[in-house]
């Protein structure tokens, strides 16, 4: 079934590279740059957010502002930053869409991106239930540390691999074992190693 | 004006900068932890300068805004300076001939003299009270150069 997956990913990605929107974006010097460039200073706005509210969460800074109110506040610059940073990274994938989809980095990046959306919403739900008993604490409960600080780990994880889609290491044209070809989507060169008994 | 050449021809042959272009791996980590001290640093730029301009955190005294965000901001200078210093000792000749890079060494020199002489000494005592026009200055002043210090930094990568 992942094979498939990796099949109809793969088709997909080389459907959107033969678009001539895609080829023109990828080869526009200036325009990709600045997508990139926004790509990354709007972490200052997204991340810079989210390192208040989970700092606060930790306990670590900002103690005399209760800890809910402080993430109400910052939930709207957080949110436009995430925003921006997920249309400027569609535009990222779609000038370069075959590379990307075949990128062992992407796809831990988007398994974290997955796992970081997911812990942020049960912090979420847990805060509005439960903040009214502690958010004056300087040190909030156990469980919302834990989840803060999973979500400060969780986010430098998506920071190193998007900085490591950059580098091909683990492209599809490089000698690879089976099993990271397999993981990266390389469906032909899976498909030719296994051809010749590897 | 000193030339600074000599200084990056030492620094290219030194052992830091050996380690920094062998290692790709590490490098890519050390590149990770730049840009969670640029986060650190201009998420705290951000809150202190909105908080200036009256759009975030109103009810919370800007002194108290001001202690906060000074000592995270002084924690990621800190990171971006030592991962900065390890990063251009792979590319130390390259960036003694960008401009890109002396326009960035220009703002960051500019902008930390400015947050540590003038943003957060005026901002310091809980009684001084700045009227609106200078808190819009200096949040302008202060969110224009650190953007010219991150842009300019990202472009040296492009250049």
């Amino acid at each position: 079934m992942f094979d498939q997956l990796n099949a109809m990913l793969l088709q997909a990605a080389r459907y959107l590279d033969g678009l001539a929107s895609s080829t023109a974006l990828h080869e526009s010097y200036y325009l990709y740059a600045w997508i990139e460039t926004t790509h990354v200073l709007t972490l200052v706005v997204f991340l810079g957010m989210l390192m208040v509210i989970d700092l606060r969460m930790l306990g670590l800074g900002f103690r005399s502002v209760p800890a809910a109110t402080l993430a109400r506040w910052l939930d709207r610059p957080m949110m436009i930053g995430f925003a921006v940073m997920v249309v400027t990274g569609i535009a990222l994938f779609y000038a370069i869409p075959v590379r990307t989809t075949q990128s062992l980095w992407f796809r831990i990046k988007v398994v974290l991106l997955v796992i970081a959306g997911l812990n942020a919403l049960l912090l979420r739900r847990y805060v509005s239930d439960t903040a009214q008993f502690w958010e004056h604490q300087g040190r909030p409960p156990a469980g919302v540390r834990l989840s803060a600080g999973a979500s400060l780990a969780l986010w430098a994880g998506v920071v190193l691999c998007g900085r490591a889609i950059a580098y091909d290491w683990f492209d599809c044209h490089k000698t690879l074992p089976g099993l990271l070809y397999k993981v990266a989507g390389c469906v032909d060169e899976l498909a030719a190693l296994e051809a010749a008994g590897g | 004006m000193v030339d600074l050449l000599p200084w990056f021809e030492w620094f290219d042959q030194s052992a830091l900068a050996t380690a920094a272009k062998a290692y790709g791996g590490v490098f890519v980590v050390v590149q990770m932890i730049h840009l969670l001290g640029l986060s650190l640093l201009g998420g705290m730029v951000l809150l202190c300068d909105l908080r200036l301009l009256g759009l975030l955190l109103r009810s919370v005294p800007l002194s108290a805004v001001a202690r906060e965000t000074r000592r995270y901001f002084t924690i990621g200078l800190l990171v971006m300076i030592t991962s900065g210093i390890f990063m251009s000792g792979a590319v130390a000749l390259k960036l003694y001939y960008s401009e890109m890079y002396w326009a960035k060494m220009t703002a960051l020199l500019v902008g930390v003299l400015f947050v540590y002489l003038i943003k957060f000494p005026l901002l310091r005592h809980p009684g001084v009270e700045l009227n609106r026009v200078a808190r819009g200055l200096l949040a302008s002043a202060s969110l224009g150069l650190w953007f010219t210090v991150a842009a300019t930094g990202r472009w040296i990568g492009f250049s």
